[in-house]
C-alpha cells in the first residue's frame, strides 16, 4: 500500500511512458471537472494506441489551454480560474512529445494536487492531502489491472 | 561702412562681443545642468563608477554591428562631417593664428589645399545629412527648427571660409568679413542650441557610463 | 492619494529634474539611432515611439523651468506649456511602448540614459492621473494585499505544504538568523510554483541556512512599474523590514527582472539609507554556490538552446555571465543569439507592459523582434531566468506558432542536481 511521495514517484517513474500517461490520465480525469477544455488531451494520453501526431496535436490543445487560463501578471487572482491553469498544465505534461517528457505522470499528480487545492486555497487545511491519497488509490488500481 | 571698415569691425569689437557671449553662454548653460545636482546614491556598487564614466566616453565613440548597419548613413555621415569640421578649424593655418592671438599659443597645422579638401567633404557629408533628415520618418518627425539652425550656423562658416579662399562671389575681403561674422553668428548661439552637446557629450557619456559603472554592467 | 491634476504632475516633473537630465536634455542631437534601439519602434514603425520623444513634456518642462533660454522661449510665446491633453497623449508612449529595457541607453551616441528619464516622467504621469488601470490596480492589490495579484499568505502556504509532502524537503518559514531571505513573485506563486520546489533543493543540498517570511514574500515592485516613489517605497520597506527583523546576511530576489532592480538598485535610494543585508539575484547565488563547489550536476541536454537574457538582469543588473556559466553546465548546445547578453532584446513585456491591458496589441507586435531572433537561430529550446518573460515568451510562440518550449533556468539546474553527501536531507 503507498502512504507516501517517495513510493509513489518510485512507483510512477518505473512504469513506461505509455503506462505512465494512462495512469496519469486517471490523476487528471479526478479533476478534469476544473477543466473541461483538456478532456480531448486527456482521452488521448489515456488511449495506449494514440499515435505520436495526434499525441502532438493534444499537446498543442493543452498548451493553449494552459496559456489562456494562467493569471496575466499583475492582474487580480483568481484561484478558481487558476484551478484549470493547473488542469491544463497537467495535461500539458501528459501529452508532451516523447522527447521532452521527464516524469508525465508524476508532473501531472503535481499539477492536479495544486488544481485541487485552489478550490480551497484562503483556508488551506489538511483535506488538501486528500487528492494525493486519491492517487495512491489510483496508482495502486493501476498496477493492479496490469 | 565701407569693405575696410566691416572687416576690421568683424575682427575686432564684434569678435570679442561673440567671444564673449560664447564663453559666457558656456559658463551659463553648465551652470544650469550641474547646479541641479545629482542625488547620492545608497546601493552598494558592484563595479566602480569612476571607470564606468570614462569607459562609456570611449566607448560610446563605436558602435556595435548590428546597430551600425542600422544606422550606417547617419554614422558615417556624421564621422566624415565632424572629423572634417574638426581638421577645418583646428588645422588651418589661419585659424591656429586667431587661436593664437586668443590663447597665446597655437600648434601644427596642415597645408592649406588639403584643409580646403576636407572643407568640401564636410559640407557634403552636412548636405547628405541635412537630406536625410528631411528624408527618414524619425529624424524628420523629431527635427524642431532648432535642429535646422544648428545646420544653417554650421555650414555658413564652411560656405564663406571655402568661398573666400577660392575668391568667389564678393571680393576676398568681402567674403572674408562675411566669414568671420558667420562664425560670431555661430558662436553666440552655440550655447542655446543643441552645439552644445560638444561638451555635453562626455557628461551625459560620464552620468550614463557611471550608472553602467555601478551595476557592473560591460558591453 | 490625494487629487491628481496637472499642477500635480508638473510639480512632480520638476522635482524629479537633475542634472543628468538636464544634460541628457542637453546632449541629444535628434539622430534618431534611439528609435531604431527600441523594440517598440522597430517591430512597430511609428516615428512617435522613438524613446528620446516619449520625453517631449518633460523636456519641455525643463527647458521652461531651467534654462535661460526656455524661461525666455516661453515669455514670447515660442515654447507652450504643457497641457492635461498632452499628458493623456503620452500615456500610450510613457507605458503602452516602453518596457523599461534599457537598449536605447546603451546605444544612444550621445550618452542619454533615456531610460532613467522615462522612469521619473512617469512620477509625474502617475501624479497627473495618467497612469494606466492595469497598473493602478496592481499597486493598490500590492499595497492593501501585499501582492499585486493578490494573492495571499494561506496561498503560499498551501504551496509550502504541497511541496513539503511530495519532495520531503522542509521549506523554513520565518528563520531567525538564516543566511538566506528568499522572496518571490506573485507570478511565481500562481503560474510556476516549482520555482520554489527547485530554489529549495537546491538551497538545502548546499547546505545553506534560509527561510520564507511570513510577513512579506513579495519581491516585485508594482510601485517602481507605475512610477510612484511613494508607492515603491512603501512595497520595498517591507522586504526590509523582514530582512532586518530575521536579521538575513542576504535577500535573494527571485527570477523576475523588475524585482530585482527595485531591491537591488532603487531599494536603497527610496528608503534612503543603505541596507544591512546583501541582495542579489537567484541566478547569482546559483553561480557563487557554483564558483564555491556546492553546486554539482550531472548530465546534459541533449536540445540546441539558447539564452533569453531578462533586460533587467542582464543590460540593467549587471548580471551577465551567471546565467551562462550556469547553462553551460548542463547543456552542450548552447548558441547565442545575434545580439546576446547585454544586446540582447527585451521579450516586450517588461516595466509594466504586462499588467497593462491597453497594452495588448503592441506587446505582441514587440514580440516580433524576438521571434527574428530565434527563426535565425533555429533552437529547439528558449531559457531564461525570469518568469514575466516565460509568460510573453510562451504567449508569443503561441500566437506565431512556434514550437520552442521555454524553461527556466533555476529549474533546469534542480533537475541535473548531484544531491552532495553532507548536504542537509
Amino acid at each position: 500500500m503507498i502512504t507516501q511521495d517517495t513510493d509513489f514517484k518510485q512507483a510512477l517513474d518505473k512504469l513506461g511512458l505509455v503506462q505512465q500517461r494512462r495512469v496519469g490520465a486517471a490523476f487528471v480525469r479526478n479533476v478534469l471537472a476544473l477543466n473541461p477544455a483538456v478532456t480531448k488531451a486527456v482521452d488521448a494520453a489515456a488511449n495506449e494506441d494514440t499515435t505520436a501526431d495526434e499525441l502532438a496535436v493534444a499537446f498543442k490543445q493543452a498548451k493553449a489551454a494552459a496559456l489562456d487560463s494562467h493569471t496575466r501578471c499583475g492582474s487580480d487572482s483568481d484561484w478558481q480560474a487558476q484551478a484549470g491553469y493547473f488542469v491544463a498544465r497537467a495535461a500539458t505534461a501528459l501529452v508532451a512529445p516523447d522527447k521532452q517528457a521527464k516524469s508525465p505522470a508524476w508532473e501531472a499528480a503535481v499539477n492536479a494536487r495544486m488544481a485541487r487545492t485552489c478550490g480551497h486555497i484562503d483556508a488551506s487545511d489538511e483535506s488538501m492531502h486528500e487528492e494525493s491519497e486519491a492517487q495512491y488509490r489510483l496508482l495502486e488500481q493501476f498496477l493492479n489491472d496490469i | 561702412m565701407n569693405e575696410v571698415e566691416f572687416l576690421q569691425w568683424v575682427k575686432g569689437p564684434a569678435f570679442s562681443i561673440a567671444l564673449f557671449i560664447f564663453v559666457a553662454g558656456l559658463v551659463l548653460r553648465l551652470f544650469e545642468i550641474l547646479s541641479l545636482g545629482r542625488k547620492v546614491n545608497y546601493a552598494v556598487p558592484k563595479g566602480d563608477p569612476m571607470q564606468g564614466g570614462l569607459r562609456e566616453i570611449f566607448r560610446r565613440f563605436g558602435t556595435d554591428k548590428a546597430t551600425f548597419q542600422r544606422s550606417m548613413l547617419t554614422i558615417v555621415a556624421g564621422y566624415v562631417f565632424h572629423i572634417g569640421l574638426f581638421v577645418v578649424i583646428f588645422l588651418l593655418a589661419a585659424h591656429v593664428e586667431v587661436f593664437k592671438s586668443v590663447f597665446g599659443f597655437g600648434w601644427p597645422h596642415l597645408s592649406t589645399p588639403v584643409v580646403d579638401a576636407f572643407a568640401v567633404i564636410t559640407m557634403l557629408a552636412l548636405v547628405v545629412l541635412l537630406i536625410h533628415r528631411l528624408q527618414h520618418p524619425v529624424k524628420r518627425f523629431l527635427s524642431s527648427p532648432g535642429d535646422y539652425v544648428a545646420w544653417v550656423v554650421t555650414f555658413v562658416p564652411l560656405l564663406t571660409g571655402y568661398m573666400a579662399y577660392h575668391h568667389l562671389l564678393l571680393s576676398p575681403q568681402m567674403m572674408l568679413g562675411l566669414h568671420i561674422l558667420s562664425v560670431e553668428v555661430l558662436l553666440i548661439v552655440f550655447p542655446f542650441t543643441k552645439l552644445m552637446h560638444t561638451f555635453t557629450v562626455f557628461l551625459s557619456r560620464w552620468y550614463n557610463g557611471a550608472s553602467m559603472g555601478l551595476r557592473g554592467v560591460k558591453s | 492619494m490625494s487629487t491628481l491634476t496637472l499642477e500635480r504632475g508638473i510639480n512632480a516633473f520638476k522635482a524629479q529634474i537633475d542634472a543628468p537630465m538636464a544634460s541628457f536634455f542637453s546632449s541629444c542631437v535628434s539622430c534618431g539611432m534611439c528609435a531604431e534601439a527600441c523594440l517598440f519602434y522597430t517591430e512597430n514603425p511609428e516615428p512617435r515611439f522613438t524613446p528620446i520623444y516619449k520625453l517631449e513634456p518633460l523636456r519641455r518642462v525643463w527647458e521652461q523651468e531651467y534654462t535661460l533660454i526656455g524661461k525666455l522661449k516661453a515669455k514670447l510665446g515660442l515654447s507652450k506649456p504643457v497641457t492635461d491633453a498632452e499628458l493623456a497623449e503620452w500615456q500610450e508612449l510613457v507605458y503602452n511602448n516602453c518596457s523599461l529595457c534599457g537598449r536605447c541607453t546603451l546605444i544612444c551616441p550621445v550618452g542619454n540614459d533615456i531610460t532613467y528619464m522615462i522612469r521619473k516622467m512617469r512620477e509625474g504621469m502617475v501624479a497627473s492621473g495618467h497612469a494606466p488601470e492595469g497598473l493602478i490596480g496592481a499597486s493598490t492589490r500590492a499595497v492593501q494585499i501585499g501582492s499585486p495579484m493578490g494573492v495571499k499568505l494561506p496561498a503560499l502556504q498551501a504551496q509550502v505544504r504541497h511541496l513539503e509532502k511530495s519532495s520531503g524537503l522542509e521549506v523554513p518559514f520565518d528563520k531567525e538568523g538564516a543566511e538566506y531571505l528568499l522572496m518571490l513573485s506573485s507570478m511565481e506563486i500562481m503560474n510556476y510554483p516549482e520555482y520554489l520546489g527547485a530554489v529549495a533543493k537546491i538551497l538545502t543540498n548546499a547546505g545553506k541556512t534560509w527561510t520564507l517570511s511570513s510577513e512579506c514574500f513579495e519581491a516585485t515592485n508594482s510601485g517602481i512599474q507605475i512610477g510612484s516613489s511613494d508607492i515603491a517605497r512603501e512595497l520595498v520597506s517591507r522586504v526590509v523590514a523582514a530582512a532586518e527583523k530575521l536579521k538575513v546576511k542576504t535577500v535573494i530576489s527571485p527570477e523576475c527582472g523588475h524585482a530585482y532592480t527595485a531591491l537591488r538598485w532603487d531599494g536603497p535610494n527610496l528608503i534612503g539609507r543603505p541596507y544591512t543585508f546583501a541582495a542579489k539575484h537567484i541566478v547569482e547565488v546559483l553561480d557563487e554556490l557554483r564558483a564555491e563547489g556546492l553546486l554539482q550536476t550531472e548530465g546534459f541536454e541533449e536540445s540546441k538552446l539558447t539564452f533569453h537574457d531578462p533586460c533587467q538582469l542582464v543590460r540593467r543588473g549587471g548580471v551577465v555571465e551567471q546565467p551562462r556559466n550556469l547553462l553551460n553546465m548542463v547543456a552542450k548546445n548552447f548558441v547565442e543569439m545575434a545580439d546576446h547578453g547585454t544586446l540582447n532584446w527585451c521579450c516586450g513585456a517588461g516595466g509594466g507592459v504586462s499588467a497593462n491591458e491597453d497594452a495588448e496589441e503592441v506587446k505582441m507586435k514587440a514580440f516580433q523582434r524576438k521571434k527574428k531572433q530565434l527563426d535565425e537561430l533555429h533552437v529547439d529550446t528558449l531559457v531564461t531566468a525570469c518568469a514575466n518573460c516565460r509568460i510573453q515568451l510562451e504567449e508569443g510562440m503561441e500566437v506565431n506558432q512556434m514550437d520552442i518550449p521555454v524553461l527556466g533556468l533555476t529549474e533546469m539546474i534542480a533537475e541535473h542536481l548531484v544531491e552532495r553527501k553532507g548536504g542537509a536531507a
